[in-house]
């Protein structure tokens, strides 16, 4: 019985392995037929040591990466202060919420990157619209997700705070932020992977530098080696990102993370 | 012991006239209640009527600030169009062509199609493939790594690349949505069948199911409101990345549209594109969540 068990359990860890290298070998054999087309695992990994090595457009790729993390952290910011604000007071006033309610439904299902080109168009391909196209695509997320998290606060709390003759401030700051913060993450995770897209989308349509803007200059040149290397990269930043949020979560509200 | 009983019963009368208090006083009471739930009742709708001014004057003072700021020259024409010509430019383009080629209805017709294609094919892979990998350890082991390593890839990501192999026909582009409505299927499916209440298998279980039965039986049918959750994500997705796709390769689509106004220079075609784009993918979101209903009834929506 014991020994049957190993014996899967062998199995369920060889599993992966088998199925990445099979992932690997599709790779070698499709792009061995064209490599123009499609670059073989050897040539991108050499792209990759000559990107490192030589800047793309007098910008090194670590410059690249620096510029699209820079445009996505200062939105990501504004957008985490005015977005929480505003879903704190669209939870908390049910006026605000008819006021601002309205005109929020309505800005809401249009997609971040169906603004680029009226942001193009109002502001040119400077750093501010592309801060702006981010800002867009993160703040909505944020205002969501904090407005759901304030209204899902339990009232039992609040009525404690009442009894306790809590001030609104008090109430807000110590009861309904603190009981809404997992909501709030929940938002800003989602915020933070649109929020990356986003620059993305918005360097491959007008830029000069960024991730993004590596994938079309390797399409503009046909240089396919330096596409795969750009989506690579950006793969791995947009993991990263997301594993460092996940751990301030883990930080900011411990009690979350012991329930799972 | 002789005066025990009649105090007993003087007891007994004392009490039977609180009672009788008791009760009047709770008949008045009721009225008064009943009084009170009517000038609640009152309160209340005179609560709503204020917040539904309110809602409307929200949406006019935003409507009058666009119509004046762009009316008094605050803001330049060729920078934003007021909602007056916006509403016009809408009405125009269901059977003008101009200035960009085609009417709104065929931009319209030839994104939804590819919405719909790449989206499609994405629910009917992606969830039962994420269903299984939540159930079965042989699937999960064998896919999860390769899944793992492309998720973290916007799809938008991938248009270069699909652009170059397939072209900037509708197979580049089914594709390139395929994969953004793909990933949200999948992982939800996968966490829908991993958060099925283990009593429920167990009971199964007990009663003789055999594995099948059980996956078919008890983990599907409690992972469906997840597997809804995905495919709502997956069609949000979808339909941006459709903009994305259409915005940097395409000769057709809301997304080329757009792009047109910008080259040259409309802001009234620009916003009458964002516009549809985002009552396109409201109206479908709401079409999923209705169906959402029919089909997982069970499940209590906020």
């Amino acid at each position: 019985m014991i020994e049957k068990k190993t014996a899967k359990d062998i199995i369920f860890s060889i599993l992966p392995v088998v199925s990445i290298a099979f992932l690997f070998a599709l790779w070698v054999y499709v792009s061995g037929k064209n490599p123009d087309f499609f670059p073989t695992p050897a040539m991108t990994i050499e792209r990759l040591n000559d990107l490192i090595k030589f800047p793309v457009s007098r910008i090194s790729v670590f410059g690249h990466i620096w510029a699209s993390l820079q445009r996505v952290l200062i939105a990501f910011g504004i957008a985490i202060i005015t977005g929480i604000s505003l879903g704190l007071a669209m939870g908390w006033n049910k006026y605000v919420h008819a006021f601002l309610g309205p005109i929020f439904e309505i800005l809401r299902p249009i997609p971040p990157i169906a603004w680029i080109p009226l942001v193009i168009l109002w502001f040119g391909v400077g750093e501010f619209p592309k801060i702006l196209l981010v800002f867009i695509g993160s703040f909505i997320p944020i205002v969501l997700n904090t407005f759901t998290g304030v209204k899902m606060v339990e009232p039992i709390y609040l009525n404690v705070g009442k009894v306790m003759k809590a001030s609104t401030l008090l109430k807000l700051m110590h009861i309904v932020l603190p009981a809404s913060v997992p909501a709030i993450f929940a938002g800003l995770k989602a915020a933070l992977s649109s929020g990356w897209m986003v620059v993305v989308a918005a360097e491959m349509i007008a830029s000069r530098s960024g991730v993004g803007f590596l994938i079309t200059r390797g399409s503009e040149s046909y240089d396919i080696a330096l596409i795969l290397c750009g989506m690579i990269i950006i793969g791995i930043v947009g993991a990263v990102l997301s594993v460092i949020l996940t751990y301030v979560e883990r930080w900011l509200c411990p009690w979350r993370a012991e329930q799972k | 012991m002789d005066c025990l009983p009649g105090f007993f019963i003087r007891k007994s009368r004392a009490c039977k006239k609180e009672r009788v208090k008791l009760v009047e006083n709770n008949d008045n009471k009721i009225a008064n209640t009943m009084s009170s739930i009517e000038v609640e009742n009152q309160n209340r709708k005179k609560e709503r009527l204020r917040l539904t001014v309110l809602s409307i004057s929200g949406m006019m003072i935003f409507l009058a600030l666009w119509q004046i700021s762009v009316g008094f020259g605050w803001i330049p024409k060729k920078f934003l169009a007021p909602p007056t010509e916006v509403l016009k430019s809408f009405a125009i383009k269901f059977y003008d062509t101009r200035p960009d080629g085609s009417t709104l209805l065929v931009h319209f017709i030839s994104s939804f199609y590819i919405a719909l294609v790449g989206f499609t094919s994405a629910v009917v892979i992606g969830t039962p493939l994420g269903l299984l990998m939540g159930y079965y350890k042989v699937f999960d082991k064998l896919v999860k790594p390769v899944f793992e390593l492309i998720r973290p890839i916007p799809p938008i990501a991938w248009i270069p690349l699909s652009v170059l192999w397939l072209g900037i026909g509708t197979t580049a582009k089914s594709y390139i949505i395929f994969l953004a409505a793909f990933v949200p299927c999948v992982i939800n499916s996968y966490t829908g069948v991993r958060l099925t209440n283990p009593v429920l298998i167990n009971v199964a279980k007990t009663c003789g199911a055999s594995k099948w039965k059980i996956f078919i039986r008890v983990c599907v049918p409690s992972a469906l409101p997840l597997v809804f959750t995905g495919i709502r994500i997956a069609l949000g997705n979808a339909w941006s990345t459709l903009v994305a796709a259409e915005l940097l390769a395409s000769t057709a689509g809301l997304g080329y549209m757009i792009q047109q106004g910008r080259s040259l220079v409309r802001p009234d075609i620009i916003i009458v594109g964002m516009l549809t784009i985002g009552l396109t993918g409201a109206l479908m979101a709401f079409a999923v969540g209705s169906l959402e209903n029919k089909v997982v009834p069970w499940r209590v929506r906020k």
